[in-house]
């Protein structure tokens, strides 16, 4: 009978302790909520995806390689998003081209944004481009209206400063909502 | 005897004890599916889930006074259960609500939101499919798909937007949608601390991931300039049906969609959103006309559903095919167009919406088994009713006066002599005679059904008034509606997490 009492009183701080050691694990790893922890131990979700090769750097725009501006001129290059923007102001100086993207689809923000320049020589080759990008942080505080125009100003590499005589402007990237 | 009795009886509590606060505390989910195993009462054999991106209390009544009148109602309002939902996010990092690290933000994004609902747990703004920290957690859409339920995802956004992208992608940033991977739109350092491999999902572009893990059967919406040729052949490689063209970039039509037919289907009718149905209904004759409205896809949506869930029972040999499906449906241009304080375009888009709702409710009806979920997954703008007649604080010279402070119980803020609009501020009814000022801040009118003949919107003398907080999203708790089995839970206030719990045991997925 000592025994069995002893059993049942193991089994009772056995038990606590595995309430408490539960409690404590929850609140200091912030366990998710009842239903998302039953179903995240019954389902891993697909991570890789066959045929798909991941990307190796920053997205670029074939479109460059495809445009031969003549000398002191500003070209678009074709991209996705093409349907989505205007180009306003472009300038380029010789050592840097500016210029603002103005979205004219729906904008409650602009998320993310990359603009490509394309720079070529006398002869209308790509010798080099440059990139501007602008990414919305979640932490961004909204003091201000919704931007639809984002000036950019791309410079020249310095590898090919002074045979840049004519650039392409291309977006490959263009996430507003 | 007696004194084993005792023994196995302390025992037995003890365990009983420990199991009840076990099942309490971290399964009460699986809980509570265990005693609706027994009446089966929330068990539905489909799960409709509709959500008015944006969407907040006012938005609905100002919809039903606008087309139905004061005493008229919007189809979601006649639906029997009728609640509200918390919608608040974390911050980045943050431990889940309880935890010693748990961070709150009031306001929520769609992504946080979407999270919420489609996963069950509370994530920072700009997350999918992840949890604060960054793990990877499963969603709704796809234990349903691994249950052998028929899945479908709908919204006039682009389908990598964040509410669709949300039952269909993992994602640190909401911003990685494609067609290509970047660095800045992707990575999130201040949770990975390192960049990750680009072959984590996590970073993989949600264009990517939708056309390759086949997480919905029936893929209707905008965002076709998201997609490449190789997602076209991923698709295609999986069965899908190819409204369009993707490699072409070809949008497909309304007549596209009508013709479809298989158990995969994938349709996008604009490179970007769809189309606000005012300017559709203003330009009839424009390529835009061609969309199909959100009511079209949503029953297109049902049919190749049940067309493939009937196939399926015929076909079914594991058991699973004939479950019934589960789709999401999304009216997103509320939201977009309450950013821009565009009211007579925000109405119109909640029209459309509830016109969808309309077609849900009529089919679960006929279907009697079916549980649909009318929601939003946070209030946008602080949209509002104003008295006709009245101005806001917008408007206003100074706020309202506390004509109460000489009573010293009152006078806890400055007193203020006046209240009365700002000459500057407040030029005309901003769809009427103030229309042409930018700064603005006048109130939008409305014809409403009981108004005099001869009132028209902008006019002083229509009877809704309508006005903007802000042009961003607000903390409100959002309404929701419900029908069918287990909508019951639904009465009341529950947070959005709340509701994967409440879908999942309807699909006993959870």
């Amino acid at each position: 009978m000592k025994t069995r009492s002893g059993i049942a009183a193991a089994l009772s701080v056995v038990a606590i302790c595995a309430v408490v050691g539960v409690a404590v694990y929850a609140a200091a790893t912030g366990a998710h909520s009842d239903a998302q922890t039953a179903a995240a131990t019954q389902f891993t979700p697909q991570a890789t995806f066959a045929g798909l090769t991941p990307s190796t750097g920053n997205p670029e725009l074939e479109s460059l390689n495809l445009v031969h501006p003549s000398p002191g001129t500003i070209v678009a290059a074709a991209g996705p998003f093409d349907d989505r923007f205007v180009l306003e102001d472009l300038a380029f100086d010789g050592g840097a081209v500016s210029g603002a993207v103005r979205v004219t689809s729906d904008v409650s923000d602009v998320l993310d944004l990359e603009v490509l320049a394309g720079f070529y020589d006398a002869d209308g080759v790509l010798v080099g481009s440059g990139r501007f990008v602008h990414h919305l942080s979640e932490d961004t505080t909204h003091t201000e209206p919704p931007i639809e125009r984002q000036e950019f100003t791309i410079a020249v590499p310095g590898d090919v400063s002074g045979r840049a005589v004519a650039v392409s402007i291309g977006v490959p990237v263009l996430v507003n909502e | 005897m007696k004194r084993q009795t005792s023994v196995f009886t302390s025992t037995t509590l003890v365990t009983a004890l420990v199991a009840s606060v076990i099942l309490t505390g971290f399964g009460g989910a699986a809980l509570a599916a265990s005693a609706d195993d027994g009446n089966d009462r929330a068990r539905a054999t489909n799960v409709i889930y509709l959500l008015g991106d944006g969407m907040g209390r006012t938005h609905v009544t100002a919809a039903r006074e606008r087309y139905y009148g004061a005493a008229g109602k919007l189809a979601m309002e006649t639906l029997p259960a009728q609640g509200f939902v918390s919608t608040y996010a974390v911050e980045k990092l943050s431990g889940q609500p309880g935890a010693t690290d748990f961070k709150p933000n009031p306001v929520t994004d769609s992504a946080s939101a979407a999270t919420a609902w489609s996963s069950g747990v509370k994530t920072y703004n700009a997350a999918l499919g992840v949890d604060a920290k960054g793990m990877v957690v499963p969603t709704m859409m796809e234990l349903a798909k691994k249950a052998g339920y028929r899945t479908g995802n709908v919204s006039t956004a682009e389908i990598t937007d964040a509410t669709p992208a949300g039952q269909m992608s993992h994602a640190l940033a909401r911003g990685c949608q494609g067609p290509v991977y970047s660095d800045a739109a992707c990575q999130d350092l201040s949770i990975t601390g390192a960049a990750l491999p680009t072959s984590d999902v996590r970073v993989t572009p949600i264009a990517d991931q939708i056309a390759r893990n086949g997480t919905a059967d029936v893929i209707l919406g905008g965002g076709l300039s998201r997609f490449d040729a190789a997602d076209e052949t991923a698709l295609k490689g999986q069965g899908y049906s190819v409204l369009g063209s993707i490699t072409g970039q070809s949008i497909a039509t309304k007549a596209d969609l009508a013709a479809a037919s298989g158990a995969k289907v994938f349709g996008l009718f604009n490179k970007g959103n769809l189309t606000v149905e005012k300017t559709k209904q203003d330009n009839p004759s424009s390529v835009q006309a061609q969309e199909p409205t959100l009511s079209e896809m949503t029953s297109k949506a049902i049919d190749l559903l049940q067309k493939g869930k009937n196939n399926a029972d015929k076909n079914d040999r594991s058991g699973k095919g004939g479950q019934g499906f589960y789709l999401q449906i999304e009216g997103a241009l509320i939201d977009k167009r309450s950013h821009a304080n565009d009211a007579a375009q925000t109405l119109g888009e909640m029209k459309a919406f509830d016109d969808a709702v309309a077609i849900v409710k009529d089919f679960a009806k006929r279907d009697g088994n079916t549980l649909v979920i009318v929601t939003a997954d946070h209030e946008c703008a602080g949209f509002n009713i104003i008295e006709k007649g009245t101005f806001t604080n917008a408007e206003a010279g100074t706020p309202p006066a506390n004509v109460d402070s000489g009573n010293s119980a009152n006078n806890s803020t400055p007193t203020r002599p006046s209240n009365s609009k700002d000459a500057a501020r407040s030029t005309g009814i901003v769809n009427g005679a103030g229309a042409a000022d930018p700064k603005n801040f006048g109130p939008a009118t409305f014809r409403t059904p009981t108004d005099a003949a001869g009132v028209v919107d902008g006019s002083p003398d229509a009877g809704l008034w309508l006005t903007y907080l802000s042009g961003n999203h607000t903390g409100a708790d959002v309404p929701v509606f419900a029908t069918g089995p287990g909508s019951d839970q639904l009465q009341g206030t529950i947070d959005n997490t709340a509701l994967f719990g409440i879908v999942g045991r309807a699909l006993r997925v959870v």
